[in-house]
């Protein structure tokens, strides 16, 4: 898969390519800025870009709006952006009306590399990831009338799973239960917070992280 | 000028008339002794000379013995005796006086029609202000003479200046045109000085200006009749119409005098007191003059200002704006700036000034305290800006320096653990893996206290984000309604609000043993409005504790204000209020 970095730090690309060709990707390009990057994406025939939410030369949110550039104009494109917070606001911002193609992940991601690399090969592959922290956070928060608190702890563990983007053969995978099960624990978890089923795998992200965000 | 100069040119000014009646006057020594007199044939002719002259003569006496220091009441004598010579003596004796002094009445008679401009231009202070008038009356004085000197070398005898034939001469154009040129140029700048003038320049104008109307008129039809040939009533009435000013001069003086009145008036409301924002308007109305204004010395920023603080500087030099600064020079309580036109009516000034001294002195320090308030609210708003753009910079070295590192250092361990692996090396590996673990929570410590010290998530997408970020943090459901609308408020006020939020959900969290919260929104006439309230137990203080005693200096530092309501039994509400655009 053709991959390209941006980051305005030289030494965080070199890192971050690296463990990216040790996991079978092909680092196209390397941007450390907005302009770069926008030649690049145009020129490198690449699948995926992966970029800094900060980039000069304001180093507050050049790549979000990059990334939602590069979403309109190159549907075709994955964008996973990389952030040393995370926020809800940013993710729904990014997701915006489809989750496809799309990631949104805190740098300390990298500390499970597995973990990181399945995420860049979702986003690659047309899937989303959305960052396990803002997930935990939206399901921690607390609510006046919390229809969560129906969920058992396993059916909690699958709105996380699908709230992050993991497909049901991933979830089923990691929670080892069998897809059936899986199936009927979504089927409950629908039916107990009111949310009408969305269809495939991951486009069930929008739905759900939207659920979890209102009051 | 001493006394004694002073009565020569009174005796002198009063001979003029004297001669100027006599010359009407025939005497004839009868044979047997004694003495008749007869009127001279046209003597009604010459009335109307000595009419208008001894009248500005008379007048200017009068007006110069009121302010002797004013040359309105000599410009006002010069009109009058150049009317005299140049008519009464010349038409009627000529015989009787020796040609050389012929010859100089010749050039100075025509001088009346100059000084006459300039008395209009410099009415009623007797300076002309404007340089433009200066220059242009110095220059007919120089001009008229020379046009005179032409009318003599052309032969005829009687130069200009006849106001019977009136003012130019027939048979000499070249000079009379100059003559009128000078006369209508002075016209325009009369009414040029009316027009723009403020209102206490009119006032004090007015009874030169409109008499000139009439005369103008007059003028031109007399000057169109004699010009036809014909010796018309018109070029009788014309000089006869010049009465109109000296007496218009004498009454603008006086009025002056009878402005004092005011002054009195000016002293009944003082007694009855005044607060500092009325004393202008009742200075304005005491001296006439809408446009005037008072400047209050400030000693500690060394420069005048007005009752709200803000720096005015006075007029200097050549300018339509005089000034009078009242108390020591040195460290003066204030000044009056006004229009011009007021300055040569000094006495009523000072009388005025002194009336409110006091009341200034009062306003005086009010305006020292607000200047210091308004120094002292901006210095306080600079402090908050400097610390929070230093809290911003602090965040982003954090950022871009320990958090950048840490992750780098994440990555290349993992390459470490990824060639430990290869080289089938698990105990390396295992090693490797615990520091990571360890990094990783480093990481997120220090992505917390970055966190703390500056929310990216305010600058990147502005308050409203950033506050439903906190709510989704906090351990207490928090609703949040209301809306701030669209466009963004300026970075201080996001961060004061921000702040508030941020504090008001820490301590309901630790103190108030609440269930739910509530933050609620609002934007509407200029004001930003943020309140965070809940079900607990209340008690909040501002006395206690430096939290909420910090967030009310923050918001007062901004230009807002925060009401904190908190009782035993409805829970606290903390509102904040900001303006906002």
């Amino acid at each position: 898969m053709r991959v390209i970095v941006a980051d305005d730090s030289v030494l965080f690309r070199e890192g971050l390519t690296r463990v990216l060709e040790s996991g079978g990707f092909e680092v196209v390009g390397q941007a450390s800025n907005a302009d770069e990057l926008d030649r690049l994406v145009a020129s490198a025939n690449a699948s995926l870009v992966i970029l800094d939410i900060r980039m000069p030369p304001t180093q507050t949110d050049e790549g979000l709006v990059a990334a939602k550039r590069i979403r309109r104009q190159h549907p075709e494109i994955g964008v996973l952006m990389l952030s040393q917070y995370v926020e809800s606001h940013h993710a729904l911002d990014l997701l915006g009306q489809s989750p496809d193609r799309v990631g949104y992940l805190l740098k300390d991601r990298f500390a499970d590399l597995d973990e990181f690399l399945d995420a860049v090969r979702r986003v690659g592959n047309g899937g989303s990831a959305v960052d396990p922290l803002v997930v935990s956070q939206l399901l921690g928060r607390k609510r006046a009338h919390d229809l969560i608190e129906d969920l058992t702890s396993r059916e909690r563990s699958v709105l996380a799973l699908m709230a992050e983007g993991r497909s049901n053969d991933a979830i089923a995978s990691a929670l080892k239960i069998s897809p059936k099960t899986l199936e009927a624990h979504i089927g409950t978890i629908y039916s107990k917070l009111g949310l009408e089923p969305a269809g495939g795998d991951h486009r069930r992200v929008l739905a759900v992280l939207n659920y979890l965000r209102s009051s | 000028m001493t006394t004694l100069q002073r009565r020569v040119i009174q005796a002198g000014a009063l001979a003029m008339i004297a001669l100027a009646c006599f010359s009407e006057v025939k005497f004839t020594n009868l044979p047997g002794g004694g003495v008749v007199w007869e009127l001279s044939p046209d003597w009604y002719g010459a009335l109307v000379y000595i009419v208008p002259g001894s009248s500005f003569v008379l007048a200017g006496l009068i007006a110069w013995s009121l302010r002797p220091r004013n040359r309105v009441g000599l410009l006002m004598m010069g009109v009058g005796v150049g009317l005299l010579t140049g008519d009464a003596l010349l038409q009627h004796s000529v015989g009787r006086v020796s040609r050389p002094a012929e010859v100089l009445l010749d050039f100075v008679s025509p001088l009346w029609a100059v000084v006459l401009i300039h008395l209009l231009l410099a009415f009623p202070g007797g300076r002309l202000v404007s340089r433009l008038d200066r220059v242009v009356v110095r220059s007919f004085y120089a001009v008229v003479p020379l046009a005179a000197l032409l009318a003599v070398v052309a032969g005829y005898p009687g130069g200009l200046g006849r106001i019977s034939q009136p003012v130019f001469d027939i048979e000499v154009p070249a000079a009379g045109s100059i003559y009128l040129a000078c006369l209508v140029i002075g016209s325009a700048l009369v009414i040029r000085r009316w027009f723009l003038g403020g209102h206490a320049r009119r006032r004090s104008m007015s009874p030169v200006f409109w008499p000139m109307v009439p005369i103008t008129v007059f003028f031109v039809l007399a000057t169109a009749a004699v010009l036809g040939g014909s010796f018309t009533v018109l070029a009788t009435v014309f000089p006869l119409l010049l009465v109109a000013l000296p007496v218009g001069c004498l009454i603008g003086l006086l009025r002056s005098e009878l402005d004092m009145s005011s002054v009195g008036d000016l002293v009944v409301k003082l007694s009855g007191g005044l607060a500092p924002e009325q004393l202008q308007p009742a200075l304005a109305q005491a001296l006439h003059d809408p446009s005037l204004e008072v400047a209050y010395w400030l000693p500690a920023q060394e420069w005048f200002a007005d009752l709200e603080g803000r720096r005015i500087d006075l007029p200097t030099g050549d300018s339509e704006r005089a000034v009078s600064v009242l108390g020591d020079p040195a460290s003066p309580v204030a000044a009056l700036v006004f229009d011009s036109s007021l300055v040569d009516e000094g006495q009523l000034i000072d009388t005025a000034a002194a009336a409110v001294h006091l009341a200034l002195q009062n306003a005086r320090l009010q305006v020292q305290l607000r200047a210091q308030l308004e120094e002292v609210r901006q210095s306080r708003a600079r402090l908050v800006e400097a610390a929070d753009s230093e809290r911003q910079r602090v965040e982003r070295d954090l950022h871009d320096g320990a958090q950048q590192q840490l992750v780098t250092l994440l990555l290349s361990l993992q390459d470490t653990k990824t060639e430990a692996m290869r080289r089938s090396d698990p105990e390396t590996a295992t090693l490797i893996d615990a520091n990571i673990v360890a990094l990783k929570e480093a990481l997120g410590e220090l992505r917390e206290l970055a966190r703390g010290i500056h929310p990216t998530i305010l600058t990147q997408a502005g308050l409203v984000p950033a506050i439903r970020s906190l709510t989704e943090r906090c351990p207490i459901p928090v609703e949040v309604t209301g809306e701030l609308g669209d466009a963004r408020l300026a970075p201080p006020l996001e961060a004061a609000l921000y702040f508030v939020v941020s504090e008001a959900i820490t301590n309901a969290v630790k103190y108030s043993k609440g269930r739910r919260m509530c933050v609620s929104l609002g934007r509407s006439s200029g004001l930003a409005v943020v309140e965070v309230s809940d079900d607990g137990v209340g008690g909040a203080d501002l006395s206690v504790g430096s939290g909420l005693r910090g967030l009310t200096d923050r918001v007062a530092a901004v230009g807002g204000r925060l009401i904190i309501r908190s009782d035993h039994t409805g829970g606290t509400t903390i509102h904040a209020e900001v303006p906002c655009a």
